[in-house]
């Protein structure tokens, strides 16, 4: 474990997705001590320009609202419905396809034609469908965020799961009268899990934006400042105030660059554990 | 009355793991005599494999390499491919699933002895009918999946001589097949070193196969040469307490018994 | 000596692969002692391995049926059948392929033990007792319990998963390639291990081997196989010196003579 550790630190990408990961988890974590107003109150002026105001570094907005503490709040929204929409999406994901692989016949056909239908619609316009039937709140989001994000992981656990069935291990297990479902969750699961934690930065990283898109469009959380309504708000004085969108957007970029980068080094470094064997 | 075609002096590889270094073979001497065939006998890490690869140029760039590997049977340094032909274990992983037969046999003599396509193709079908496929013209276009394991060995086989190599190295190559197909990849490997007055360097975990097709026994263990000498005489007249084990352990059909006949 | 152990009668068991119908097991009967070791012998694609399987109920054959001390083997079902699996166990080729990447060895006893009940009933505290004591019945030190399996080397690998199989206390262990996979000189100490445990136990083995050579150390008879079928059967030493079929003495030519050198040379 602490070898892979290292190896996870030497990997460039790695380093990189790391800093910016810890940049944000930063941001999120201090914003309500450095923050502690509600960032949707008004502070001053509406539409100082950025750096020009030292106790509003990044400027305000239409209504007059902080920038800076919007971008900080707002990393908790993106962070927050990225983890957990992620969380539930391998979740659901592996156990379905952990179940399909394993049973196979009949309740394999039945669950992957499942994930079919959820498959052929776009992941966006469902979370879109399920926000608007059944209005906007942080849970609500992650879920719908997970409804079009478990496919993934079903179908990768599935496939590891066809191959390590036929492995001599899984032979032994039942040999010695081990339960079926004992053998799925003990003997197989764990052993198909690491690629599918390899999908774990896409997924976070594509929920992020689903958040963003959700919030752009007014289907986020009302009540909480969230980077997409940010840029949303910016988007109608986008002539004279592009920093209010390009702040925000930003910080999205920032996000999803820092989950890829490290992803891609857990990638690396669980790869190179593998060549050894 | 014999040449030599290569002399190993003080032969080591190590590799540097977590800051250790380990060896993978240390400080080695050794001949290769010219159309001789030579036995390299050793069990699991004993450096074996390491010393095929050493000779064959395609250690990985983290070996490090001391000592000396000379070819005074060679007026160049040899190139793996043209001047060595290698054999491995698996034909199911040395052999390419979506290149055809016929691709994978010819491909050695396009690019080593500049032969045109149809020409490369003629030497295919050659091949294929010496290393005794049946039906090699049909075999030139089908896949590697439709052959049986010992069928894959003798392509992958064809492959290593396509460029009419000086050096064959068979790399534990009939330890993955049952005793009958190996025994007939031995007998086609002796016929085919004889014919061509190839050297073959012979590397295998079983004693017996090793006198049946060697001139020359070399025994490793743990990394360095334990002994090396004539084949009757190590088999014979082993000098080593290692050698006398090996052979004491190996079973064949004089080994004893270790059952009570039932009634 | 009575009624045989193990009856096999009539196996048949048709693979479908790309279209193709495969016949790895045709018409296959045999029987087996308490105690006795019958080896399986033949090429590869001879059906050995699937006999094997069938045999553990790991694959489901076609036709046929197999009574196991006087009981229809392949009528139970579910719990019935994981009860009585204790009963017959295995030790396949590849010793690390047969252990989860991520079992220490004593947790791979455990599972045995306590899905069998074996040491359950008196205490807890008596199963790591009871494998400790399977440890030191195939040669290994009890602290071996706490190294994860891929630590160790491939000859204790095996002493490891015979361990596993003899913890359910069973009756027959089926044996596949078993030895195959080791190094020469480790194999004739698993060799040796096996024919020990069968004199002390009582245990009757089917041995799968490609290598008469090595089965006629250790199995009383040997079956023959052939494309699916056993072509021949008998006392092992009596088939090796007179081979009645056209495999049989094909078996025999292929293994290697340590005859001392060639005598052809210059």
């Amino acid at each position: 474990m602490r070898r892979f550790a290292l190896r996870f630190l030497r990997s460039p990408e790695g380093m990189v997705g790391l800093v910016l990961l810890a940049c944000l988890v930063a941001m999120a974590l201090l914003a309500p001590f450095v923050f502690p107003r509600d960032p949707l109150s008004i502070v001053g002026r509406p539409l100082i320009a950025p750096f020009t105001d030292a106790s509003l570094p990044l400027g305000t907005d239409r209504l007059g609202r902080d920038v800076l503490a919007g971008l900080m709040h707002g990393a908790r929204a993106s962070l927050l419905v990225g983890v957990f929409a992620a969380l539930v999406a391998v979740a659901v994901g592996t156990v379905v396809g952990t179940v399909a692989g394993f049973a196979g016949g009949l309740i394999d056909e039945a669950l992957m034609r499942v994930v079919d239908a959820f498959q052929v619609v776009p992941a966006f316009l469902l979370a879109l469908a399920f926000v608007s039937v059944t209005g906007p709140s942080l849970p609500v989001i992650v879920f719908a965020v997970a409804l079009g994000a478990w496919t993934g992981p079903a179908r990768l656990a599935r496939a590891e799961v066809l191959s390590i069935r036929e492995r001599d291990y899984v032979a032994a297990a039942r040999a010695i009268g081990m339960h079926p479902a004992e053998i799925a969750f003990k003997e197989v699961l764990p052993n198909a899990l690491p690629p599918v934690l390899a999908l774990v930065s896409v997924i976070v990283a594509s929920a992020v934006l689903i958040e963003a898109a959700l919030s752009f469009l007014n289907l986020g959380d009302p009540n909480i400042v969230t980077w997409g309504s940010m840029i949303a708000e910016g988007r109608n004085v986008l002539r004279t105030a592009p920093f209010l969108s390009i702040v925000p957007g930003f910080g999205l970029v920032l996000t999803v660059l820092g989950v890829y980068l490290f992803g891609e080094g857990l990638v690396e470094a669980m790869a190179h554990r593998r060549g050894r064997q | 009355m014999t040449t030599t075609l290569a002399t190993l002096r003080g032969l080591s590889v190590s590799y540097r793991r977590e800051g250790a270094q380990t060896f993978a073979l240390r400080d080695v001497d050794l001949d290769i005599a010219t159309g001789g065939r030579l036995a390299i006998i050793g069990e699991s890490g004993s450096g074996k494999s390491t010393l095929a690869l050493a000779l064959a140029g395609l250690l990985p760039p983290e070996a490090s390499l001391a000592g000396t590997i000379d070819w005074p049977g060679l007026d160049h340094v040899p190139v793996a491919g043209r001047d060595i032909g290698m054999v491995f274990q698996d034909p199911g992983s040395s052999l390419n699933p979506v290149l055809t037969i016929g691709e994978q046999v010819s491909e050695g003599a396009v690019r080593h002895l500049r032969l045109g396509r149809a020409t490369a193709r003629q030497r295919a079908l050659d091949l294929l009918a010496r290393v005794r496929i049946p039906q090699p013209q049909a075999a030139l276009a089908a896949y590697p999946h439709q052959f049986s394991g010992g069928q894959r060995q003798r392509i992958a086989i064809a492959c290593a001589i396509a460029a009419s190599p000086r050096l064959l190295i068979a790399d534990e190559a009939t330890s993955a097949l049952d005793m009958i197909v190996q025994a007939e990849i031995t007998e086609l490997l002796d016929t085919l070193v004889r014919e061509d007055g190839m050297s073959l360097v012979f590397i295998t975990h079983d004693i017996a196969l090793a006198a049946k097709l060697a001139d020359r026994i070399a025994v490793f263990r743990d990394a360095t040469l334990v002994e090396v000498g004539p084949a009757r005489q190590v088999l014979a007249r082993p000098s080593q307490d290692y050698t006398r084990s090996l052979i004491a352990t190996h079973i064949d059909f004089s080994a004893p018994r270790l059952i009570d006949e039932r009634a | 000596m009575g009624e045989p152990f193990v009856t096999a009668r009539g196996l048949r068991k048709v693979f479908h692969s790309r279209g193709r119908d495969v016949t790895a097991l045709d018409d296959v009967s045999f029987t087996l002692a308490r105690g006795e070791t019958l080896g399986l012998v033949g090429p590869s694609g001879s059906g050995k391995s699937t006999l094997a399987r069938v045999l553990m109920r790991l694959i489901e054959p076609d036709a046929g049926a197999i009574s196991i001390d006087g009981e229809d083997w392949l009528a139970l079902r579910g719990r019935a059948l994981r009860q009585r699996r204790g009963a017959i166990q295995m030790v396949f080729q590849e010793p690390l392929a047969a252990f989860n990447p991520r079992a220490t060895i004593g947790g791979a006893l455990d599972d045995p033990l306590r899905i069998h009940g074996i040491a359950d009933r008196a205490d807890r505290a008596e199963r790591p007792r009871r494998i400790a004591e399977l440890l030191e019945r195939v040669g290994l030190p009890a602290g071996f319990a706490q190294r994860a399996v891929h630590e160790v080397s491939g000859g204790q690998r095996q002493r490891v998963a015979i361990a596993r199989a003899l913890a359910t206390r069973p009756a027959l262990i089926v044996l596949d390639e078993a030895v195959s996979a080791l190094d020469v000189s480790v194999r004739g100490t698993i060799l040796e291990l096996l024919a020990d445990v069968q004199k002390s136990d009582g245990i009757a083995y089917v041995f799968v081997s490609h290598d008469l050579a090595v089965v006629r150390v250790i199995a009383h008879r040997v079956a023959i196989m052939d494309a699916g079928r056993i072509v021949e059967t008998g006392p092992t030493p009596g088939v090796i010196a007179d081979p009645q079929s056209a495999m049989g003495r094909a078996l025999v030519a292929a293994v290697p003579r340590l005859d001392f050198g060639r005598d052809d040379g210059a």
